[in-house]
């Protein structure tokens, strides 16, 4: 865990080991409930952990103490990602894992982080590598889960589902499943929604897929049954020439940053025309991509390199950001 | 590499050393060329990266095998394994005069010659060098040998002497090694165990045998085919890999009957198997003919009890180059560094990269984990604002106090940056909205007020009366045209469109006069063209031809506009209607499309886009009949709405229609900040209900809290009580008495229970001066300020110490601190509490509770509470 002083210097404040296998991923609860991580594992664990602070003078030291407040065993096999749902959903987590199952906890006292119970299951026949919630916190948007698999056998399936929660079933019910994505899917990433009426979801698989998802209005459909969306691809790109393994949107879903096995980091943003292109591609390193130069003006500039202790194979290093 | 497939090796310490091998040994240094232009001679490897050659030594023919030596000194010793199963020692470089020269040239000779398969330093004791050869039925095939020892047999055989004919050459051969192992077997591959310095793996025919030297008699041995490419994995010293044909078996030493694990089968026979020095679990291996290195990932530690998962393996595959590899070299030192060399000597350094995961902080940097490092990315300071994304924009804008500005609500678009012309049209339409509405509403009050704000398109259906159109004069022309004459609506819609000013006054003037001052000629020109003013629509573009920033050619035009004539057919018509497509500005376009417009048929104005909505929609006004009028401005609305344009506001106004336009809007840029501001701004109350609106602002507010704009977000929720009173949250906090229990602020506030928030706590403007220290329920003293130990409710008096008085000093520069500092604070955990200022400046120095014997270190529970609010820190 990384904490940003006031100058702007990150500080590794907390590292600590605690899975007896590969950490997949860690997130960050919404900060209204506290200073709270929750980390997957090839261990097939979860586990939450908060931050504890003034009991000891770690504080002195620049420490800070992490406990952890619960593991979540559910899983027979390697979990392999964890998110926490939206703040108005509740302190709410939702896991999946190798053996294509989607597990939904709740903390039904957010004072009590030991307390977890499992809420739904969800199977979704493929093995899981990602889930996102939707972000979209409008009552006219239901809950809503995305899941990828990276299953790798041939069989040509569709490799990305999408849950909504059903009111009056109180289920999770399958709403749609992007037929067009048949690679292995690596992550995926519902954007902020930001008051759009329509959602859109980041995929990378082989390449890099921009869909949107606009809920066809309440009145035509009936009501009670799944909402039906209106499916676009609006972009797809292979730039990165390899297996795409992460992308994330910025706080406005307007611009989507993507990782591939090419080592860049490349930058996404859609114009006035709603046509997605490049603005920005750097190496893995921080040095940018010969050429990239003539690719747009925000070709961002390095801020600051860390060089960390830790050996963040997945990744699964955590900055602290407040909100 | 045989003879034909070259080999290559990193030097272990030198790190931008390398040698590649086939007949010959050819040393490379490897040189960034980041900031230098590729010198001559040298082999370009990568992007950044070339080699030179530094030398070559052809002096070792027939070899089977290299192996450099691990320590530091002599850096460029080389062990060469021939195809008669002699070893000999060799150098690269200049290091002839070294204490070591004695090494150099120095030959192990076995008893039968054959060929000689491997070789492997001992990592432990830097003079042992294990060799493997081919079977031979009367002697060993694994030989161990001390490249220091000076052990030279009585006897030398004549041929060896001419072999190495020379010097003194005879005491550079050794034939006796330390250890003989494996008698009557082959010797595939070998590899020293890291565990203990004796122990040795050796990939035998068709077993793997784990030989131990202080007990040569002794070996484990297990059957398999597997046993080409021993190695051990750096990172795990019980993990061994090995291959046969297309198959790789991983082997752990303390569970060793079988492989704990086999990868999927290649379809070509493998060469290689390496494990990545860098990074744990990493095996590269490399098939016969292929261009691709086939990396596995091995995620999970085996356990050598038996657990039922399988470990997970993650395969990827790189392809360095086009053509064949014939050998690669994981980098010792470099993270994930491999340099490939092709059979045809072609060499290419690249670097495996790890998945790199990333994550956007709301303030619009980028930070991804890339090796073992984190990298921190940042928008570029970039001027061009255009280029920026809207999360900036929102964010810049918040902190310039946009869309607060409710006395001249013109100003919010200068806050914004004064750049989008949208914005600009919104905010001026908002400000003539409000304008007229209090206009109306001191006419005659609660009348038409509401009407206003629901945009022309509502105000032009609600005219009643048929509008007559009447002839009207040019002003400086023999002309006549026909204008509608201007009801009460109208004259609403053409101020909204801020043509005419406020009054009944029909006057263009003012707005013309305007327009020139900001020096927009073309416009202005229009404006007088529309109102049959064509000389002053002349003068005007004088004098923007004349003016410093203007444009010459507005004469030419002017002339041309001069040259007008009525004449249905006059050469003057007829080059207008054609020549005026080509002008670029559209306001001169349509001012002679307007010109040469037949009577009643103004689609040319009516419908140039680039024309701004208010003008387009203030021309009809005037010259439209109520049904076409209507039509057009339907017609536009629609436009409007699909496309989001905020110039659309003066049609829809802040109703329904104008929620759909915000809609599409949002739908396209996500600017909720301006949706928020602007739903916020007069919006009936059934409007400001609608889900959508609700939900934009919830957004916004989002947003500034994840900026940490906490100040901003409180501005915000004063800014929307005001606009919208029933979003008013009810106040959350009551001081009660610690006797009565009822509030303290009962008799302070008019309604009881909603006390109208925490300043009135403060006791400043109390009326019951006197009492202010008790509870004016019960008449019961308040609680005492932990600190200053008087009763609450006084004022804040300067605090005793010297130290301590320049901070107050501080504190009450700030008039609104000053009073914040009389508020009531206390700690949730450990109740003890005082004065907000006293608590303050006790809190700045010390963690713990200032109540004497409480240990409750009350200021860091929160830790949220330690942080700075972002609009503080930014300058």
């Amino acid at each position: 865990v990384w904490d940003k002083s006031e100058s702007g210097d990150w500080h590794c404040t907390a590292s600590w080991k605690t899975h007896s296998g590969s950490v997949w991923r860690v997130t960050w609860a919404h900060p209204e409930f506290g200073q709270v991580l929750a980390s997957c594992s090839f261990d097939r664990t979860a586990a939450v952990w908060e931050e504890i602070v003034g009991e000891s003078n770690d504080k002195l030291r620049g420490q800070s103490h992490w406990v952890k407040r619960t593991t979540l065993v559910d899983s027979r096999t390697s979990v392999t990602d964890v998110k926490f749902a939206p703040k108005h959903m509740g302190l709410m987590l939702a896991t999946c894992s190798a053996d294509g199952i989607v597990r939904i906890y709740e903390a039904p006292d957010v004072m009590n982080l030991s307390q977890w119970s499992l809420q739904h299951e969800i199977s979704c026949k493929l093995s899981c590598s990602c889930i996102s919630w939707n972000p979209s916190s409008s009552r006219a948007h239901s809950p809503m889960i995305a899941v990828g698999s990276d299953d790798s056998s041939p069989n040509a399936m569709a490799k990305v589902q999408i849950f909504e929660y059903n009111e009056n079933t109180r289920k999770y019910a399958k709403a749609e499943t992007l037929m067009t994505v048949t690679d292995p899917v690596h992550d995926i990433a519902f954007a902020p929604n930001l008051g759009r009426s329509f959602h859109i979801l980041a995929i990378a698989t082989k390449d890099v897929r921009i869909f949107t998802l606009k809920p066809v209005r309440k009145e035509l459909t009936s009501s009670g049954g799944p909402t039906k969306f209106e499916l676009h691809i609006v972009a797809q790109f292979d730039n990165h020439n390899s297996q795409v393994w992460r992308v994330s949107w910025n706080i406005t879903g307007t611009v989507l940053a993507s990782s591939g096995d090419d080592g860049c980091v490349r930058l996404w943003k859609a114009n006035y025309m709603d046509n997605w292109k490049c603005t920005g591609i750097l190496k893995g390193n921080g040095s940018p991509v010969n050429g990239s130069s003539q690719q747009g003006n925000s070709n961002p500039s390095l801020g600051s390199n860390i060089p960390s202790l830790q050996n963040s194979l997945n990744g699964s290093s955590a900055g602290r950001k407040h909100s | 590499m045989s003879g034909t497939k070259p080999d290559i090796l990193w030097a272990p310490h030198q790190v931008d050393r390398f040698v590649v091998c086939d007949s010959e040994l050819s040393l490379y240094h490897v040189e960034s060329t980041v900031n230098s232009e590729l010198k001559a001679g040298s082999l370009r490897l990568s992007e950044d990266s070339a080699a030179t050659l530094l030398s070559i030594n052809s002096d070792t023919p027939y070899m089977k095998c290299v192996a450099w030596y691990l320590n530091y000194d002599p850096e460029c010793l080389l062990a060469v394994g021939q195809a008669n199963g002699r070893v000999v020692l060799t150098s690269l470089g200049q290091d002839h005069n070294s204490k070591f020269k004695d090494l150099i040239g120095k030959e192990f000779v076995p008893k039968h010659a054959r060929q000689c398969n491997t070789l492997a330093w001992n990592p432990l004791d830097s003079n042992w060098l294990a060799a493997g050869l081919d079977k031979h039925r009367a002697d060993f095939s694994v030989l161990i040998w001390d490249i220091c020892s000076k052990y030279t047999p009585d006897i030398v055989p004549m041929e060896k002497v001419r072999l190495s004919a020379g010097e003194t050459e005879t005491t550079l051969l050794v034939t006796k090694p330390l250890y003989e192992l494996g008698q009557n077997d082959a010797c595939l591959s070998l590899c020293w165990l890291p565990r203990d310095q004796k122990l040795l793996l050796a990939g035998m025919h068709r077993n793997l045998a784990i030989f131990d030297l202080r007990n040569t008699s002794q070996k484990m041995f297990v059957n398999t085919k597997a046993v080409q490419g021993v190695t051990v994995d750096p990172y795990f010293h019980d993990r061994v890999a090995s291959f046969y044909e297309g198959q790789v078996a991983i082997w752990d030493l303390r569970k060793f009957e079988k492989p704990v694990l086999t990868l999927t089968e290649q379809p070509k026979p493998l060469t290689k198997v390496a494990w990545c020095p860098t990074r744990t679990g990493l095996l590269a291996t490399l098939t016969r003919d292929s261009n691709i290195i086939r990396l596995y990932d091995m995620q999970h530690t085996p356990t050598p009890i038996g657990d039922e998962t399988e470990p997970t393996i993650i395969e990827r595959s790189v392809q360095p180059c086009d053509n064949y590899i014939a050998s690669f070299a994981w980098h010792p030192t470099s993270q994930n560094r491999m340099i490939v060399v092709t059979s045809n000597r072609t060499m290419s350094d690249f670097t495996v990269f790890e998945r790199i995961s990333l994550a956007w902080s709301p303030i619009t940097s980028l930070m991804w984990a890339c090796g073992r490092h984190l990298y921190e990315c940042t928008e570029e300071e970039n001027d061009n604002s255009l280029e920026k994304d809207i999360a900036t924009k929102m964010r810049l804008r918040a902190l310039s106090r946009y869309g607060l500005d409710t006395e001249q609500v013109w100003r919010n678009h200068v806050l914004a940056g004064n750049e989008d012309p949208q914005l600009k049209s919104l905010w001026y339409t908002l400000h003539f909205m409000k304008q007229y509405t209090e206009d109306m509403d001191q006419k005659s009050p609660g009348n038409k007020g509401s009407l206003v704000y629901a945009g022309i398109k509502s105000i032009v259906k609600s005219s009643l009366g048929m509008v007559e159109s009447s002839r009207h004069n040019w002003s400086g022309l023999d002309k006549q045209s026909d204008i509608q004459n201007l009801n009460e609506e109208r004259i609403l819609a053409l101020q909204l469109c801020g043509w005419i000013k406020k009054g009944t006054d029909v006057d263009v003037g003012p707005f013309l006069n305007s327009l020139v001052q900001e020096g927009e000629w073309e416009r202005a020109a229009a404006v007088a063209l529309f109102n049959l003013d064509i000389r002053r629509a002349i003068q005007i573009l004088n004098e923007g031809a004349s003016s410093e920033k203007g444009d010459l050619n507005l004469n030419v035009v002017a002339m041309a506009l001069s040259g007008y004539t009525d004449e249905k057919n006059s050469l003057w018509r007829e080059m207008c209607s054609t020549l005026r497509l080509q002008l670029n500005n559209p306001y001169l376009c349509v001012m002679f499309a307007f010109l040469t417009s037949e009577a009643g048929s103004y689609d040319g104005v009516l419908y140039e886009n680039k024309v701004a909505v208010r003008d387009r929609v203030a021309f009809a006004c005037k010259f439209l009949s109520d049904t076409q009028l209507n039509r057009y401005i339907e017609k536009l609305t629609n436009e409007m709405k699909e496309a989001g344009n905020l110039e659309g506001i003066l049609l829809t106004g802040l109703t329904k229609d104008g929620v759909d336009l915000m809609e599409s809007y949002v739908d396209r840029t996500g600017d909720v900040q301006t949706a928020s501001y602007c739903m916020l701004q007069g919006s009936p109350l059934d409007v400001l209900k609608d889900e959508r609106v609700q939900y934009w602002i919830e957004n916004y507010r989002n947003l500034l809290d994840a900026w940490r704009f906490w100040h901003k977000r409180a501005e915000f929720d004063i800014h929307r009580s005001k606009l919208d009173p029933s979003s008013k949250p009810l106040a959350q906090v009551f001081v009660s008495c610690n006797f009565c229990g009822k509030s303290i602020s009962y008799s302070c506030s008019a309604v009881p229970h909603q006390g109208r928030g925490f300043s009135q706590y403060g006791v400043s403007g109390s009326p019951t001066k006197s009492k202010v220290t008790s509870c004016p329920g019960c008449r019961k003293p308040l609680p005492r300020c932990a600190l200053c130990l008087i009763n609450m409710g006084t004022p804040v008096s300067s605090c005793p110490g010297g130290t301590k008085s320049d901070e107050k000093v501080d504190l009450s520069k700030d008039k609104k601190l000053a009073q914040f500092n009389n508020w009531f604070t206390w700690c949730h955990n450990c109740r003890h509490g005082g004065h907000a200022g006293h608590m303050l400046s006790w809190f700045r120095d010390h963690a713990e509770c200032p109540v004497s014997a409480c240990t409750c270190k009350c200021m860091q529970l929160d830790t949220t509470g330690n942080l700075v609010p972002a609009e503080t820190v930014q300058p």
